[in-house]
């Protein structure tokens, strides 16, 4: 249990990061496909 | 019927104001060893007399108030609001003691900024403010964003009725844990955890681009706190685009969503239930609002050919509508240009996003993404009954950390503050054309003010009228409770006059 704590945090924060990370991914899509029509 | 209040509600909520204002004075120790350490003594002075104030009105409100009973609701509302209003008088004396504010007021103003997380500036000549000064400019956001009860919470206030209604009244309706003082110590790790790995980051990348290693841990440090409670000040007057970085605003972007995140989901991720950030409505609604207003920020920007390069679009268009749906208010282009290069679709675009806000519990303002999925979840419902048979019995349920019903209560209650907001926005906008602001800015402004964002559009300045520095501050400061420990208030001073 005293283990398991840190290392679900450190994956937490991994988890969210990633979340961030494909809000940003997301938003370059929707700038690629306006650039193209464009 | 109006009761007037009792002598011990004034001697409850001056008890607890007291004690939230020596809690406020002793965060100047900061700052006052920073100016030591650094050898700025003049701005440490400037600190101390902020700091001996703040005990000396807190300690004679705590003996003269002194009482043992816990807080009812309203006097827990109460507290809270005046002490938010102190924060503001107490943390403008330093700032005005440096000079680099023209007036006491302005100084007023930026405090109420900060400490609300808002990011709107009056300060002059910011490239030469002391360490010690910028330093505090930033702390007030940290301790703001955290919420200034919680910072007395973890450390003075022993009752836990009295604590969990102060909790409220700061725009915290939700426990993480059932203690709402281990409530108070969670949010402390998380945001103590996020600083250090922010702060790493941060610093790294300014060393690499070429700053001293003391100056950037100072700058990632500064722009961490700033960047994590959504506040928007930044160590230079160029604000972000100082760094002309794109590492630097990539992680300031992940730093804003990170803020933007209820601290009850940080803790359900943090302890093992991952999902649970794919499944909340509050996430969701935020993936959809991000991608619907940057959509509009885009094709705006698009229309006029103001980027042309996609990487160009992403650093200017982007970081501009997160910084704004976040309520963070960091900026990579000058307020004159959001006028003279931005599309007016981009402006309204970035109106939206600031008008929307991050989720609830989180360090962000305005309407925000729990009351924006409830109503959409409501319009879904009845547009459901109007399509389906009359005898067919329609159950809305929503996901936030467990499966909750849509009650009409939920849907009552977001629809109210959300009308609340709307009205702020618009009431403030009115505000500035009656100075001679045209519409667009005026609602830019005005709505950047009361959702707590701190984008300008140029029109916060040292020569705006006072009424609208005034305005601006109570926007920031109703927007930053939510409105209902301010309503208290004003109901209380009513009932004070025409109570019996």
């Amino acid at each position: 249990m005293k283990i398991k704590i840190p290392f679900n945090i450190a994956l937490g924060i991994t988890t969210e990061v990633l979340f961030a990370l494909s809000i940003i991914l997301a938003a370059f899509l929707i700038c690629l496909a306006l650039m193209l029509k464009t | 019927m109006i009761l007037k209040p009792r002598l011990q509600d004034i001697k409850n909520i001056g008890y607890y104001l007291g004690k939230i204002i020596i809690g406020l004075g002793l965060t100047m120790v900061v700052p006052v060893i920073i100016g030591l350490v650094s050898g700025e003594i003049n701005p440490a002075l400037d600190f101390i007399i902020g700091l001996e104030t703040a005990l000396v009105f807190g300690l004679i409100l705590t003996k003269l108030c002194f009482t043992e009973e816990d807080l009812n609701w309203m006097q827990g509302m109460i507290a809270v609001s005046l002490s938010w209003l102190a924060a503001m008088l107490l943390g403008a004396i330093p700032l005005y003691l440096s000079g680099h504010w023209k007036s006491y007021l302005d100084a007023c103003f930026d405090a109420m900024s900060g400490f609300a997380t808002t990011g709107l500036i009056l300060v002059q000549d910011l490239d030469h403010l002391s360490y010690t000064h910028n330093f505090w400019r930033h702390l007030i956001m940290f301790i703001g964003g955290q919420g200034i009860v919680i910072v007395a919470l973890s450390f003075f206030v022993k009752g836990l009725s009295g604590a969990f209604k102060m909790y409220v009244g700061e725009a915290r309706d939700e426990r993480i844990l059932p203690n709402v003082i281990h409530t108070a110590r969670f949010i402390w790790l998380v945001s103590i955890t996020y600083f250090i790995l922010g702060t790493l980051a941060l610093a790294s990348v300014g060393i690499f681009s070429g700053m001293k290693p003391v100056n950037a841990f100072f700058h990632g440090a500064c722009v961490f706190m700033a960047a994590f409670d959504t506040g928007g000040f930044a160590p230079q007057s160029q604000n972000i685009l100082y760094y002309h970085s794109l590492p630097f605003e990539m992680i300031t972007i992940v730093i804003m969503i990170l803020g933007a995140i209820n601290f009850k989901l940080h803790y359900h991720i943090w302890m093992g239930r991952r999902k649970e950030l794919f499944k909340n409505i509050e996430t969701r609604t935020l993936f959809i609002t991000v991608m619907v207003t940057f959509f509009i920020v885009a094709l705006g920007l698009t229309q006029l050919n103001t980027y042309p390069k996609v990487m160009m679009l992403l650093r200017k268009g982007f970081y501009q509508l997160i910084s704004a749906h976040t309520g963070t208010g960091y900026q990579t282009v000058y307020a004159a240009q959001f006028m003279r290069e931005w599309s007016n679709l981009s402006l309204v675009g970035i109106i939206i996003a600031m008008a929307l806000g991050g989720a609830v519990c989180s360090t962000t303002g305005a309407i925000k993404m729990l009351r924006i999925g409830v109503i959409f979840k409501a319009l879904l419902e009845d547009t459901k009954r109007i399509i389906l048979p009359e005898r067919a019995v329609v159950v809305q349920k929503f996901h936030h950390i467990k499966e909750i019903l849509l009650e009409d209560n939920l849907v009552r209650s977001a629809l109210l503050i959300t009308l609340a907001y709307l009205l702020f926005y618009v009431l403030g906008a009115l505000m500035g054309m009656f100075f001679g602001y045209p519409f667009l800015n005026s609602l830019f402004e005005s709505t950047s003010a009361a959702a707590n964002v701190g984008l300008s559009c140029g029109i916060t300045k040292t020569t705006m009228p006072a009424a609208l520095k005034l305005t601006y501050i109570f926007q920031m400061w109703a927007g930053r409770l939510e409105f209902m420990s301010v309503f208290t208030l004003i109901g209380f001073f009513v009932a004070a006059i025409k109570g019996k």
